[in-house]
């Protein structure tokens, strides 16, 4: 589960951070486009080499490192797999070039949800017109999914203590286990949603259809010029895949 | 006209067998402090809901009588309308914070209101300011006490700059330094001409600031009066509330036919009172 | 009896709960454990029916190490009863509640059915015993868990906040439950931060803060310590504040922690009763 590591926001300042969300969302949906258009280890090499600096940009490149670490296991497999399965004509290019590629796509979305805090992806979603309910409800599980996290373990705690082995018997028994941890955790969650409710309401949650925004989002010139450069990349990348042959760097089996 | 006026008000929740409160008559002038306590179940937690409205306007059941509060009358005006009027801070910290740090907490009432940014901004600087919450300006939630969540529930409950606040047990899950860290904010915002109504077991950290404490049992106010005229009666022990210790020594003292001058509701009262009467 | 020798536990190896923790529990002992949020209460209270194990020290349960039990077979010698009830509770009856208690820990039919009974009726909810816990009370719901634990009858019972929204009546009746089953001969430990509730009813208090003991003993002595209430983010209780007060006054009053019928007397000694 490391792997999630990457997609996990961390309050910093970096670069990477403190560009707007919507320009770095256009960048993540470039890159990863840009990804799928290539299964040659060559340009794909050339992409990482692009997002690796962008990681340390963000200043987290051990993170990412670290995430690499924990996917390494998979990677592994999928290259085996394909390699031995593969009816390509240069099975062991076509799977390395399938795990670069898995890691330039990983690592482009990892470069949105590692830099975005939630709040401002909320505000994004908001100022590209999605209703405010909507982008609430998402900031909100977010705040409360470690809050949902320590109440399971909670629960688990709770019922090994009445004598509940969880991790014991078959797999039946161990299904059935399961129902004393999510039958409380679904009525504690509904009684709390309840009184998140009363909260909000008594706070004037939905009264307004004209809702105000202390903080708003606003392009600087920076941001523009990731868009630019963006689209432009992208654009340069479609000509390059339709009409220039690439060299042929594969490595002989 | 008084802020609060709750008259001949009952109300049973749907599905409830019984009345959660039974015909209450209950008046509040502006900028008094009353407490209101009562053994569990004694629908006190109802009461504090029919102030903003939540009652009946959220939780829907079947009411009679009437409350208005500042003029508007429950009935017919949405909680929303009455979130600036009165504020409600609740027991859980956990369920009052809906957002990923402090400021953005505090500007979330505001903000549902359509209040402009740069008013929100002043306000948000302004409840920090009051609540010493600088050093939790960026911080989750998660990573504040418990006591530090509650100052900033009562913050963001006031950016909507009610007349009235209502807290409903807000110490319960607190270490006793933080409550009284609570309890002596909320004193103080009474002292700046907030009406304040606190529903408390811990009688022995509010008596001595409240000018009023309101009993209730079973659904019926039984008693209301100053706090020591009303924790002095037998009627708190008979329901079973948490009378001041110091108190309960003065009632104790009377059964020897020791009649100290007044009422104490602290320690240091009691010991003053031992001796003056010891001086006579 | 349990020991803790030396304990220290960090959670994730990181956050460091417990630092090199010692103490002794004899059999019949009634001991509250005071101390801040985080100051380790109850993950010292979690080491005694192994939901955690030490990464340094031991815990000795009757001689025996406890890592060479499971929780489930701890769970029979001492019983935890959790702060929130309603992490619980997950069945559609009262009784079918204190039933699974009671299977889990491999009771028999016949033995499950008397104690049901009685533990609901010494609780004072055996009317409750066919409705669902959903649709109860707090204080209710709260005594439902506590059954649960209870019809066990474990040789050890730790409770962990039992006190938190009660109203007085609630925390009396909760008092003279856990005296009884003191008298009784079980051990009973309570984690609370309700300073007056223990002054009365424990006498022995073990006060922690940032992970280690810093007190442990007489709850008179412990607890009129100004020092320990800071530290534990407690504040004085009245009756001390009264005796402190009188003490300036008095001079021969002592100033020491008291319950409400020493302060009751020296006051009426003072006054020259009638």
């Amino acid at each position: 589960m490391s792997f999630l590591e990457v997609f996990q926001y961390t309050r910093q300042e970096s670069i990477m951070h403190s560009l707007d969300p919507r320009a770095k969302l256009l960048l993540a949906i470039v890159l990863a486009v840009i990804s799928l258009l290539f299964l040659e280890i060559f340009p794909l090499l050339i992409i990482l080499a692009v997002l690796i600096p962008l990681m340390a940009a963000a200043k987290s490149l051990r993170r990412w490192l670290r995430s690499m670490k924990g996917l390494s296991v998979l990677l592994i497999f999928i290259l085996i797999f394909n390699t031995l399965l593969s009816t390509y004509p240069n099975p062991l290019n076509y799977s390395i070039a399938l795990v670069l590629r898995l890691i330039a796509l990983m690592t482009s979305f990892s470069s949105f949800f590692l830099t975005v805090q939630p709040d401002e992806l909320s505000q994004a979603l908001i100022q590209m017109r999605v209703r405010f309910e909507f982008a609430f409800a998402m900031s909100m599980a977010m705040r409360y999914v470690p809050t949902l996290g320590q109440e399971a373990y909670a629960i688990m705690d709770t019922q090994k203590a009445r004598g509940v082995e969880l991790d014991k018997g078959n797999i039946l028994a161990r299904i059935r286990n399961i129902i004393p941890i999510i039958v409380p955790l679904i009525i504690v969650s509904i009684r709390r949603a309840l009184l998140i409710a009363e909260s909000m309401e008594s706070r004037g949650f939905g009264a307004s259809k004209n809702r105000t925004y202390m903080e708003k989002l606003s392009f600087k010139k920076r941001d523009w010029a990731v868009c630019i450069v963006s689209l432009i990349a992208l654009v340069l990348v479609f000509y390059i895949r339709l009409y220039i042959p690439l060299p042929d760097w594969s490595i002989p089996l | 006209m008084p802020l609060i006026e709750i008259n001949d008000f009952s109300f049973k929740y749907y599905g409830a067998e019984t009345l959660a409160l039974k015909k209450i008559d209950l008046t509040i002038e502006a900028g008094e402090y009353v407490v209101i306590t009562g053994p569990s179940g004694c629908g006190k937690t109802t009461l504090c809901r029919t102030i903003n409205a939540l009652v009946p306007q959220f939780h829907r059941g079947y009411i009679a009588g009437n409350v208005v509060i500042d003029g508007k009358n429950t009935r017919e005006h949405t909680v929303a309308e009455l979130s600036s009027i009165a504020g409600l801070v609740f027991q859980q910290p956990e369920n009052q914070l809906v957002t990923l740090n402090v400021e953005k907490e505090i500007a979330f009432g505001p903000e549902n209101l359509g209040v402009e940014p740069a008013e929100i901004r002043r306000r948000v600087e302004e409840l920090i300011e009051l609540f010493d919450l600088e050093h939790l300006r960026d911080k989750h939630p998660h990573e504040m006490s418990g006591g530090e969540q509650q100052r900033v529930a009562m913050a963001a409950t006031l950016a909507l700059k009610p007349k009235i606040l209502v807290a409903d047990e807000p110490t319960s899950n607190l270490d006793p330094k933080s409550a009284e860290i609570i309890l002596d904010f909320i004193s103080s915002l009474n002292k700046r001409d907030m009406t304040v109504i606190l529903v408390e077991h811990r009688l022995d950290l509010v008596s001595k600031d409240a000018g009023r404490v309101v009993l209730m049992d079973k659904g019926s106010i039984v008693a209301d009066g100053h706090p020591r005229k009303i924790l002095s009666q037998d009627i708190c022990q008979d329901i079973g509330v948490g009378v001041p210790k110091a108190t309960l020594v003065y009632k104790r003292l009377k059964e020897h036919g020791i009649d100290l001058n007044s009422v104490p509701l602290t320690g240091d009262e009691l010991a003053g009172l031992v001796k003056e009467v010891s001086s006579l | 009896m349990i020991m803790m020798e030396n304990v220290s536990f960090a959670y994730d190896g990181l956050y460091t709960a417990l630092q090199g923790v010692s103490l002794q529990i004899d059999d019949g002992e009634i001991i509250a454990i005071m101390g801040t949020n985080g100051a380790g209460k109850t993950t010292l209270v979690k080491h005694l029916n192994g939901l955690l194990r030490p990464n340094s020290g031991r815990v000795i349960v009757d001689g025996v190490d406890a890592q060479h039990y499971s929780v489930a077979e701890l769970a029979r010698e001492i019983g935890l009863v959790m702060q929130n009830p309603d992490h619980q509770l997950f069945l559609d009856s009262v009784e079918k509640e204190v039933v699974f208690g009671l299977k889990q820990l491999g009771f028999a039919e016949d033995e499950i059915k008397e104690r049901t009974d009685r533990t609901l009726s010494s609780l004072g909810i055996k009317d409750l015993s066919e409705r669902s816990p959903f649709t109860l009370s707090g204080g209710e719901r709260k005594r439902v868990a506590l059954a649960s634990v209870l019809a066990t009858e474990p040789r050890v019972l730790a409770l962990d906040e039992p006190t938190i929204g009660q109203d007085a009546r609630q925390k009396e009746k909760l008092a003279d439950m856990l005296l009884e089953l003191n008298k009784k001969g079980r051990t009973v430990i309570v984690v609370t931060h309700d300073i007056e509730f223990v002054i009365e009813h424990f006498s022995r208090t073990i006060a922690m803060a940032s992970g280690s003991i810093i007190a442990d003993g007489p709850t008179s002595a412990v607890l009129s310590n100004d020092e320990v209430i800071r530290l534990c983010s407690l504040t004085t209780p009245q009756l001390t504040q009264a005796a402190r007060s009188l003490h300036t006054l008095f001079p021969d009053v002592h100033e020491r922690l008291t319950l409400l019928s020493e302060l009751e007397d020296e006051i009426v000694r003072i006054l020259g009763g009638v």
